[in-house]
């Protein structure tokens, strides 16, 4: 196949007992934006890091131009022309902007930089394909977008004819992806290859020529953006599965536990700061948020737990204000949060399940007194948590660095159900679990409601929302873009919505 | 108090002398930094080079072999930490402090062996560096004065610090020092070797260490002491905190020291407390850097923020 600049047949790739990548396939053709979409995880980046020559491929055939390559570098894959613009940017904060363009093949003038030199190169392609970039401003005072622009004159300085973008849109704002997309366009028009890497739905289907599908690590589907349609894709990106279902006792729902009222939440990137989000939980109730990671919903549960400011609004329970409160402060009216992350937030690894599981209610008795632990006390509490929450192996004296996965989240689920008085903030609660664990997890959860608590369930996971909660909730950029009963939700829904289509909106194009 | 008697020209002159071995140090410290190396062995690099500066200029009578021992001494001593740091990947800190109470001992033991002594050495057979005069008319009254008499190494420190700029600033090597000390992977990812820069920036500083040393040693006098360096390591490097290691920014915070210093020891004469005087420099330095901090956390805080609109 001649027309193809790139082919990838037949990828493996594994990490230590991970399979990343099961089935990669992926081709290219000269002048076509391509895009490769996928949920978190599927594979799409690992794919496109070992066409760059970042990652060797266990097993596969990679061809650059009809000629085969086992495994390139990226020296290798720079002088075939393929440049990447990766998701963290690889610039230099405090040098210009120019100079982050010209670092490793600076233009000499003796042992000088020919800064004149390299100023006209760079104006060439900021002219050419209108990629503005204020060359003498250092890149910590120029926007993301600004930054996303100097990396694609980079590559293309250094003769991209193929450039690969992984997640671009994901730090930028709508007005800058319109920005971007345009830039793309003037690329293809010059005859540059550009694969796309996202999840976002409606963008792929504004931008793309050809859109390949991966989930799981493997090769989905190729198909022409003209042949498709934004719920075909994301059916493909789902797929059908099993999924572990719980089944919800019916709960009486009581009274108002949690509300938030219209907080404003700062975040590290645009997309992930909270604006304006309102809910509320009542007694006996599930409340879910979906939404795809980095949409704002782990600002949200930091806002309310404590751990980040919140600007504007309030968050209340059982009507009583606690926002911008101290995290003790609010776990003292009845919050109690288990964390997205349990290495960072949710457990100290160094330290013994015993100490873990009493880390929250250690400054009560019968736990110390005067400030001293009370040993035999944290040793009979942290027997009966192991026991009641199958937490093995059964020792609490074991260090939780030395645990797996599932049963270290185990320890985190068992304190903060244990300790919970009115509202329960799960977030993330069964990442990286295997099954087994999951499902006693989400059992836990499940039961908790029957005591009368409110529970806040963030993931990303799409069938533990649909699963557990009652309501759902479905965030995307900061913002609450719907809302429904779990009776009237389904996965494509939910996909659809989380993914930043509008409700009703078809294929538009 | 007679203002006259502390703020007279002369001050001038004391400042630019106390705060020349501040600046070579601060030069040492500084071009690791642009490395991310933290450079805490820059007082036993300075210590041991300026015993092998008097050493070899007792031995050689030859004050410039003297100040090239003290440069190759400064630059072994950064070539441990370098190998320790770099290869071994030893923290930076701990064998720092490892260089300093190394180069503290071994003055001391090699004073011993080579001349008997212990406390000082001094002799009429070292080599001093020379002193530059240009023999100003008396009629000029008293500022050409000021420069007169220096020593060759209080003028070379203008060169250091001009050379520094140039380079950080303006060659590609500096490009590349400065990108691989903020972002190695970056720098990695277009084909700069960042061990190696990390070597190439600890033997130059070793060197201007050095020449740090063999100033203390054979500029000021012409003698070796022991712990003659007496911290002024530790203060270029926290000169070069202050500058944020511009060769520029940072000479302006060793000023302020060497003024600090030299005010100080007049105040003392009429009576202040000496312990106040001493800490001016670290309270200015305090100040400074928390204004910048506030200044840079507010920007920050107003780009995260939720309610300000896209850029």
């Amino acid at each position: 196949m001649q027309d193809y600049i790139i082919e990838m047949n037949n990828i493996r790739k594994s990490f230590g007992s991970v399979q990343a990548i099961v089935d990669g396939q992926f081709n290219l053709k000269r002048g076509e934006i391509h895009s490769l979409i996928g949920e978190n995880g599927a594979g799409k980046s690992t794919l496109m890091k070992i066409l760059f020559g970042m990652l060797d491929p266990d097993e596969g055939q990679i061809k650059v131009r009809g000629e085969e390559y086992s495994c390139l570098q990226p020296k290798k894959a720079i002088a075939l022309g393929i440049g990447m613009v990766h998701q963290e940017f690889m610039l230099v904060n405090d040098l210009t902007v120019l100079e982050n363009m010209i670092l490793g093949f600076e233009p000499r003038k003796g042992w000088q930089i020919d800064f004149n030199e390299a100023k006209r190169r760079a104006l060439v392609y900021i002219e050419q394909y209108g990629l503005h970039a204020q060359l003498d401003k250092k890149i910590s005072e120029i926007s993301l977008a600004e930054a996303q622009r100097v990396e694609i004159i980079k590559t293309l300085m250094r003769g991209a004819e193929i450039i690969i973008l992984d997640e671009p849109t994901a730090v930028l704002t709508p007005q800058e992806t319109e920005g971007l997309f345009k830039i793309l366009e003037n690329l293809k028009q010059d005859n540059k290859s550009i694969v796309f890497i996202s999840h976002k739905l409606n963008e792929v289907m504004e931008i793309s020529d050809r859109i390949t599908v991966m989930r799981r690590g493997a090769f989905v589907n190729t198909t022409n953006k003209a042949d498709t349609d934004t719920k075909a894709l994301a059916r493909m990106m789902i797929g059908r599965e099993v999924f572990l279902d719980i089944k919800r006792s019916e709960q009486e729902k009581g009274k108002m536990v949690l509300s938030v009222d219209d907080i404003w939440v700062p975040g590290d990137k645009e997309t992930s700061k909270v604006k304006g989000v309102s809910f509320d939980v009542r007694e006996g109730e599930i409340v879910g948020i979906a939404g795809i990671d980095g949409n704002g919903q782990s600002e949200l549960v930091e806002a309310i737990c404590g751990l980040r400011k919140i600007e504007k609004g309030e968050v209340r329970v059982d009507g009583k204000a606690i926002n911008n409160q101290s995290p003790l402060a609010i776990r003292q009216q009845g919050v109690s949060h288990i964390p997205e992350d349990r290495n960072t937030r949710g457990l100290n690894r160094q330290e013994t399940v015993e100490d873990n599981l009493v880390a929250t209610v250690v400054r009560d008795a019968p736990f110390s007194k005067h400030g001293f632990m009370h040993r035999k006390a944290v040793r009979s509490y942290a027997e009966e948590l192991i026991e009641k929450f199958d937490i093995r192996p059964p020792m609490p004296s074991h260090l939780t660095s030395s645990m797996s996965g599932g049963n270290a989240q185990k320890v985190v689920v068992a304190r903060a159900i244990s300790d919970v008085d009115r509202v329960l903030i799960a977030s993330q609660p069964t990442r990286g679990v295997d099954i087994g664990a999951i499902e006693s997890i989400r059992a836990l959860i499940e039961q908790a409601t029957r005591t009368g608590i409110g529970v806040l369930l963030i993931s990303a996971d799409l069938q533990e929302i649909l699963s557990l909660a009652d309501r759902i909730l479905v965030m995307y950029e900061g913002e609450i873009v719907g809302s429904m009963a779990v009776s009237e939700a389904n996965e494509e829904k939910l996909g659809l919505l989380m993914m930043g289509v509008k409700e009703g909106a078809n294929a538009e194009c | 108090m007679d203002l006259s008697n502390i703020l007279n020209i002369s001050l001038i002159y004391a400042t630019l002398r106390s705060a020349t071995p501040l600046i070579y140090a601060a030069m040492c410290a500084s071009i690791t930094q642009q490395a991310n190396i933290l450079n805490v062995g820059t007082e036993g690099i300075m210590l041991t080079a300026a015993f092998f500066a008097v050493a070899v200029s007792y031995f050689t009578g030859a004050w410039y072999l003297g100040v090239l021992a003290a440069m190759i001494a400064g630059a072994f001593m950064a070539l441990i930490m370098a190998v320790g740091h770099i290869k071994y990947k030893a923290d930076i800190t701990a064998i720092g402090i490892g260089v300093n109470v190394f180069a503290l001992a071994l003055t001391k033991f090699l004073m011993n062996v080579f001349f008997h002594k212990s406390g000082t050495f001094t002799h009429p057979d070292i080599d001093v560096i020379p002193r530059i005069k240009f023999n100003f008319p008396a009629s000029w009254g008293e500022v050409p004065q000021l420069i007169e008499n220096w020593p060759l190494t209080e003028w070379f420190v203008i060169v250091v610090l001009i050379a520094l700029h140039v380079l950080f600033y303006k060659s590609i090597w500096g490009l590349r020092l400065r990108a691989i000390g903020q972002h190695p992977t970056a720098a990695e990812s277009v084909g700069i070797n960042v061990k190696s820069m990390k070597y190439q920036a600890m033997i130059i500083s070793g060197m201007i260490g050095g020449l740090a040393g063999a100033h203390l040693s054979l500029g000021y006098g012409a003698l070796f002491t022991e712990n003659m360096t007496s911290n002024r390591g530790f203060m270029g490097v926290a000169a070069m905190y202050f500058g944020g290691a511009d060769p520029l920014k940072t000479t302006v915070g060793c000023l302020v020291f060497g003024f600090a210093d030299s005010i100080g020891a007049r105040l003392q004469n009429l009576g202040m407390s000496p312990q106040l005087v001493l800490s001016m420099p670290y309270v200015v330095t305090v100040a400074v850097l928390a204004v910048t901090m506030a200044s840079k956390l507010q920007a920050e805080n107003k780009r995260k923020s939720a309610l300000t609109k896209f850029r």
